[in-house]
């Protein structure tokens, strides 16, 4: 069946469509496709191209345009499209009908003329008068062929002419021809398979130059199609259609209501594009339905047009098609909405006997109609289960259906219902897609956690309150940087949810997520970052906290049962509408942290100004790698020195630095039994802190089994024992990590001290 | 690599030893060998100037601590002088100041050490 959506949609012709449909503008994102196909040519073996794709996704019109390409790019390929029109076709008819697209698709290419296709309807002898005069001889001796083989009533004979005159003609003219099926599904089970299948195994030279064939279908047919033939199924090649992106609907959907002069609405079209589930098929004819019905510009607008589409459009005309075609026995038309209405209505998979019986009793061969049905993606039969169809277009027009022609309601009721169904529905859809694209947005913002600091009231409402209230957005952004209060967020290296609620007028969610401060791994630095994302329609009271407090708790001691020793906790509060008063003084005696919807914005626009200025990472890393000799250690501290002179540390931490680095590096040459004799050091200057990374490949850092220093006051006895004591003392944080390959000392030196010591 | 030469200098009956900018193993046992000979040679006054000291490791501290209690063994006087902020902070933190004296200069030092031959 050719799908109705192209008859009803064809749009302004270019001057380069042949037969193609659509024009440029509306074909969208389907180059690679496209491409694909008109490059088959690049091989020396025949091949068998199977295009699949959920149905209504655009797989005839990829043929077409593939078509019209070939034919103007002229270049060693000679394209033949053919669309199979009806099952149970029988082979004369098809053979006569083949033939006579082949040849005249042959003489339009060969002329230079599109119009020369159109030749196809006429009798066998006014196609031969259409031939080039270089190609006559060819075209008079294949069509006589053909016309004996029709005397002679061979039928099988016939289709063979058929169905290798695109191999010839391609031998004729010298290029390899490639011939399109559409439709291909209506060869199963039909006398043309056999000829068809045998017509793919020609390979001599005799019979023509190699061709290469793409079928297109429905794709829950047309895999089967080879059948057991190993040799077959080996030469086949898939090429997959996938539903069309949200950004290409949209586009779609813009450029088309602004050609038809459709008022629309950025709401309106989100939902339609979630509602119609991307289907580009529904999009036109609900777009083309608003031309002479309305507007688009309200949800009650939209759910009006597709109510009327779903019931007396083009949506419902073509679901009504295929259900004829299906439904080919008296009473199967009932007998597939009432299979189609109890899965529905079961919402789970429903085994296939229960189905059958209740079928049974309007048709005699549930079993086929079963098939029918999952052919078409009406509803799916897999391992003994039947299940409702995954488009949620598609069960709504059978919902309708079923209650008008089985329930016996009026159109107009149905109509109705399905109207209020659709505006509820419709709420709630945006509502959880505006959620998720909340949380989407939370994720991908704590997944950039990476060190960096905040201003302090981006995470305290109250504070920012204080501070900003009567303040524009632009305004805010500028004196947000000002803020001397600064929060330095973790390294995150894990986002995960831990739970979620969902009840009318307020949802929340709750969302782990593990990492490190300052960046460095150890069981110290270990974070958990438990966020709470509440949607409420006002400030979150205390009750409500105290319920999604139960949850974060909940998630905290499911963490602690994976992990030990336990993590640094933090918890954040993210609120829509902010908090109430008692809730916000709750959360604040927990040390809380407390945001609003819009403050995830602002946090966003700070972190992404941050990466655009490249302050996230470390504005300078040095390296330095030292051999392991005498008095090495003063090239690192002299190296030390002039980083942290740059960096605005004052001589006494300068001299401190460069003391703790001679006994970083001491002891790595001392411990490390580095096979490589070599020191390897790293300063990095980190806004207000200088982070030194001595590493060595050894077997480990002396001091890495003894993470408790040797006490300040009693000097370590022996010559040694010293150097971590030091170091230690000199600098404000200092770490032992283990790696794959030996051990590293990070040791952190602030410009200022935390807490402004 | 060769012993490095530590710079130092007789005043009356006292030594005064100029350990050079990085005190670390190889300077310190070399003053600890020269205070050894010193000591040998009857000297028991001893001055240590970190004047152009510039760093200290923990290394060349531990030999100074041995070198402090072998003049302390020997009925001898040790007096560290003209040391810098940041090592006397270290010395400090070690707890090393408990077992020797420090004084701001040379001068002062080995005055004090001659005040202390007198009144012995």
């Amino acid at each position: 069946m050719l799908t109705p959506l192209i008859r009803h949609t064809m749009s302004e012709p270019n001057s380069n469509q042949v037969l193609s449909r659509l024009s440029n503008e509306e074909f969208v994102n389907r180059e690679a496709e496209l491409s694909r196909i008109c490059s088959l040519n690049n091989s020396d073996s025949s091949r068998l191209v199977l295009l699949i794709g959920p149905p209504r996704c655009g797989k005839t019109e990829i043929l077409r345009q593939s078509y019209d390409r070939l034919f103007h790019e002229r270049d060693n390929v000679i394209p033949f499209y053919y669309a199979l029109r009806r099952s149970g076709i029988d082979l004369e008819t098809f053979a006569r009908d083949y033939f006579s697209k082949v040849l005249a698709q042959f003489i339009a290419f060969r002329r230079n003329e599109p119009k020369l296709i159109g030749a196809a309807d006429k009798s066998l002898s006014d196609i031969v008068r259409a031939a080039a005069p270089e190609d006559y001889v060819w075209v008079r001796s294949v069509v006589d062929s053909f016309t004996r083989a029709s005397e002679a009533r061979d039928k099988s004979l016939m289709a063979r002419c058929a169905l290798l005159a695109p191999g010839a003609a391609g031998a004729t003219a010298k290029l390899k021809p490639l011939v399109m099926i559409d439709n291909s599904h209506l060869l199963e089970g039909s006398e043309i398979r056999a000829e068809f299948l045998r017509a793919l195994e020609a390979r001599s030279a005799a019979e023509g130059a190699r061709s290469i064939h793409v079928l297109t279908g429905l794709r829950r047919v047309i895999k089967d199609l080879a059948g057991a033939d190993d040799e077959l199924i080996g030469r086949i090649e898939m090429i997959h259609l996938d539903q069309m992106g949200e950004e290409s609907v949209e586009r779609l959907i813009r450029r088309r209501t602004e050609r038809l002069g459709i008022a629309t609405s950025d709401s309106t079209i989100e939902l339609m594009i979630q509602q119609l589930n991307h289907d580009l098929f529904y999009t036109r004819a609900i777009v083309d339905a608003a031309t002479v019905r309305g507007s688009l510009r309200t949800f009650m607008d939209f759910e009006k047009l597709y109510a009327g589409e779903i019931l007396n459009g083009r949506i419902g005309q073509c679901f009504d098609a295929v259900l004829r075609e299906v439904a080919t026995e008296l009473g199967s038309g009932r007998a597939a909405l009432e299979a189609l209405a109890l899965v529905l209505e079961a919402d789970l998979p429903v085994p296939v006997d229960a189905v059958s019986e209740r079928m049974s009793e309007h048709c005699g061969d549930a079993e086929a109609l079963l098939t029918r049905l999952h052919s078409r993606e009406f509803l799916n039969v897999s391992c003994g289960f039947v299940s409702g169809p995954a488009d949620p277009v598609l069960s709504d027009y059978l919902r309708a259906r079923y209650r008008e022609q089985i329930l016996g309601a009026s159109t107009q009721a149905t109509g109705e219902d399905l109207l209020n169904e659709k505006l509820k529905q419709s709420y709630e859809l945006m509502m959880s897609r505006y959620n998720r694209a909340i949380q989407a947005q939370l994720i991908e913002l704590i997944s950039g956690f990476d060190s960096q600091t905040l201003p302090g009231s981006l995470l305290d409402q109250d504070s920012f309150e204080k501070r900003y209230r009567g303040m524009s957005r632009v305004q805010i952004r500028r004196v947000l940087d000002d803020e001397l209060d600064r929060v330095r967020l973790p390294q995150i290296v894990l986002v995960r949810e831990a739970g979620s609620s969902e009840q009318p007028g307020l949802q929340w969610r709750i969302f782990e997520a593990s990492g490190f401060d300052g960046a460095i791994y150890t069981d110290a630095n270990a974070v958990l970052w438990l966020i709470a994302l509440i949607n409420s329609k006002e400030p979150l009271d205390l009750e409500t906290l105290g319920r999604i407090d139960q949850r974060v708790e909940a998630a905290l001691r499911g963490h602690a049962a994976r992990q030990a020793p336990a993590p640094q906790v933090v918890r954040w509060y993210i609120s829509k509408e902010g908090f109430s008063a008692v809730a916000s003084e709750r959360l604040a005696g927990m040390h809380a942290y407390r945001s609003t919807f819009s403050h995830l914005d602002l946090i966003q626009d700070h972190l992404t100004r941050l990466a655009l200025e490249g302050e996230v990472r470390p504005a300078s890393e040095f390296e330095l790698v030292i051999p392991v000799e005498d008095e090495a250690e003063l090239i690192a501290a002299r190296t030390a020195e002039q980083i942290a002179r740059a960096a605005g540390f004052d001589t006494e931490s300068v001299n401190q630095i460069k003391t703790a680095i001679i006994e970083a590096c001491i002891n790595a040459a001392e411990h490390g039994d580095s096979p490589d004799k070599k020191i390897h050091q790293l300063f990095a200057i980190d806004e207000d802190r200088l982070i030194i990374t001595v590493s060595n490949k050894g077997k480990t850092f002396g001091w890495a089994n003894e993470p408790s220093a040797p006490s300040v006051v009693q000097p370590a006895k022996g010559t040694r024992g010293r150097g971590l004591q030091i170091i230690r003392a000199l600098m404000d944080e200092v770490k032992f990590e283990r790696t794959d390959d030996g051990a590293r000392l990070v040791m952190i030196k602030y410009l200022k001290r935390p807490g402004n010591q | 690599m060769t012993a490095p030469e530590i710079r130092s200098r007789l005043v009356d009956d006292a030594a005064v030893i100029y350990p050079g900018t990085y005190l670390n193993q190889l300077r310190g046992e070399s003053i600890e060998n020269q205070c050894q000979e010193l000591l040998a040679s009857g000297i028991r006054n001893i001055v240590i100037n970190f004047e152009e000291t510039e760093l200290i490791n923990s290394i060349g501290i531990s030999i100074l601590l041995g070198v402090i209690e072998s003049v302390n063994h020997a009925q001898g006087a040790l007096v560290l002088s003209n040391m810098n902020a940041s090592n006397r902070e270290l010395f400090e933190m070690l707890g090393l100041m408990s077992h020797v004296e420090m004084l701001e200069t040379e001068e002062v030092a080995l005055e004090k050490l001659c005040r202390v031959e007198t009144i012995v």
